[in-house]
């Protein structure tokens, strides 16, 4: 495997440091020689650009739906519309899209994309109201949005001050005036209020971490978007290319603030305001790898965990039930939040990805498991990019001449690979292509 | 003697942290008695950022100001001080660790000139923009 880059220039051939003894070193030089944990091949490449972009639809929708919920809905106690979207957050112009984007490096329409207006009009079976498509579960499981977003809520504190805040006496002011505003009229609802007011503050916390998560994927959307039309342009010479990109959109956007506006009646209550300087990497991209990407929680399906037998961890951060960790095709099969993403990604698979599918394992009839497990490759890729990022910010270039620097970046790459020694880790899987 | 912003002023490589620093609305803090310790990032650091990174900074001052502050330090403190703790905690509240001490190196940033006294504090220069984390 390939050993460290980073060379003396008066030795050009050795490697100032000895190589990792890790039992993922091979990953650990590729991640030293400015690579992926997933394999650079061009059939990595495009299985991982293509459910970017398959991925990136229902996401639109996902963090307009998000926001819709968490600044107009708030406490409705009977939210039973809070899935039908309003055209005004549909036309909601992106942050980060669009020619009003005050950071415009991603091409991209401001509002929601076409080919997600043209699923939500005809679904998988024919235009009809969009009552009737709701209904028969036709429609974008928004669902899986809301699960992301409660892993985040459960897990809580894993970095950022974002959960700290839900504690303090500010965050409960301004939620108790948003509170008492939003049920103005509504007395009942304000002597429920008064009986049980930390189950109020709770559901308000529920909705900080839903417009979290709306904020966090309203960059993730264009970013997906541009890396698919990068591709199609013939953009991207490997796997490192499309890592890099999101290296440097995650940078980007570093600073992008974190906060929880609700609108009642025309009137912005600020129950987090930016001023608190909440950021996109610290309070949201951080806690959501954490939470969604490795942690989560045991899903109830075909596969179930006997917490007796000590199958689930007393540890939370020993949780290891995210898609890094998933067994595709249990967790696919029950009917439960990956399953619910993988069938939106179904709807807007590009046509090199259909053909790919038709040719391995049973064609058209496992394609969920298949786009599940190339879901898996990308999220490695994106995880990769999390790490190099991290490792950017707060340790030594790849480069770097001192050979401590270069075994303080050895450190961390292997901590952050003895997360994948527990059995589950899908990452010596996903190393060779015949993992489908 | 000059005031901390004055003397980076007089540098003339300091222009991205003077910007940022007005950006932020920080100048008003960092013109008073203070004292301070300020870890100075050159002109060079701000720019071996992505793209877009100070842009979206500068574009939402409190988050600017967050990570500013996490290059101040309240008092006065110079290199023999510095090094004598493994970490110091910033305005910002995270901690910044002293990695080296020879090179004198703050986080992963090498100080390249230490110990410029101020009026009000002292400022080290330093060839990276530090994070907290």
């Amino acid at each position: 495997m390939t050993p460290p880059t980073a060379l003396a220039p008066e030795a050009a051939t050795k490697p100032l440091i000895p190589p990792s003894t890790h039992r993922y070193a091979d990953v650990i030089h590729r991640l030293e020689a400015g690579g992926s944990m997933l394999p650079d091949t061009p059939e990595n490449l495009k299985q991982i650009i293509g459910i970017y972009k398959a991925y990136a639809v229902p996401m639109d929708f996902y963090w307009r739906d998000l926001l819709y919920i968490a600044e107009q809905v708030f406490l409705n106690p009977i939210p039973a519309f809070k899935y039908f979207i309003s055209q005004e957050y549909l036309d909601r112009p992106c942050s980060y899209a669009g020619d009003q984007s005050k950071l415009r490096i991603w091409r991209g329409g401001e509002k929601a994309h076409p080919e997600l207006l043209e699923f939500m009009a005809r679904g998988e079976t024919i235009r009809m109201p969009k009552l009737l498509h709701h209904l028969w579960h036709d429609r974008v499981n928004m669902e899986f949005a809301e699960a992301c977003m409660q892993a985040m809520l459960w897990h809580q504190g894993m970095g950022g001050r974002f959960n700290d805040y839900l504690e303090t006496d500010a965050y409960r002011a301004n939620a108790d005036r948003a509170i008492k505003a939003y049920f103005k009229r509504n007395p009942l609802m304000l002597g429920l209020y008064k009986l049980f007011p930390e189950m109020f503050l709770e559901k308000v916390k529920q909705l900080s971490y839903t417009a979290n998560l709306g904020l966090f994927w309203e960059v993730m959307a264009p970013v997906f978007f541009e890396m698919s039309d990068i591709y199609d342009e013939g953009g991207f010479k490997g796997v490192p290319d499309a890592m890099d990109f999101l290296v440097n959109g995650i940078f980007a956007v570093a600073g992008r603030p974190i906060y929880h506006h609700v609108f009642i009646d025309g009137e912005c209550f600020e129950i987090i305001p930016k001023s608190e300087g909440f950021t996109w990497l610290y309070e949201a991209a951080l806690p959501y790898v954490e939470a969604v990407f490795y942690r989560t929680a045991p899903f109830r399906g075909t596969k179930s965990y006997n917490a007796q037998a000590g199958q689930v961890p007393d540890n939370q951060a020993d949780f290891h039930y995210g898609i890094l960790y998933a067994d595709v095709f249990p967790v696919g099969s029950a009917g439960i939040p990956p399953t619910l993403l993988m069938q939106d990604m179904l709807h807007f698979l590009p046509p090199y990805l259909q053909d790919t599918y038709k040719q391995h394992k049973r064609g058209e009839d496992d394609q969920l498991i298949q786009l599940g497990i190339t879901f898996q490759r990308s999220m490695y890729n994106v995880t990769s990019a999390v790490i190099q990022a991290l490792r950017c910010a707060l340790l030594y270039p790849l480069d770097d001449p001192n050979p401590e620097h270069l075994m303080a970046n050895r450190r961390f790459f292997e901590a952050q690979m003895d997360r994948f020694l527990r059995p589950e880790a899908r990452l010596p899987q996903i190393q060779t292509q015949d993992y489908r | 003697m000059a005031t901390i912003l004055e003397t980076a002023a007089g540098a003339g490589c300091f222009n991205t942290l003077l910007a940022a620093v007005d950006a932020a609305g920080l100048r008003e803090a960092l013109e008073s008695p203070g004292p301070f310790t300020v870890f100075a990032p050159v002109d060079d650091a701000f720019s071996a950022l992505p793209p877009g990174t100070v842009q979206t900074l500068v574009d939402n001052p409190p988050q600017l100001a967050r990570i500013l502050k996490y290059h101040v330090l309240a008092g006065a403190h110079n290199q023999a001080a510095l090094v004598a703790k493994e970490q110091w905690d910033s305005l910002e509240g995270a901690p910044i660790p002293i990695r080296s001490v020879d090179p004198f190196e703050v986080k992963n940033a090498t100080v390249v000139t230490a110990d410029i006294a101020c009026d009000n504090g002292v400022v080290h220069v330093i060839n990276r923009v530090i994070l907290p984390g």
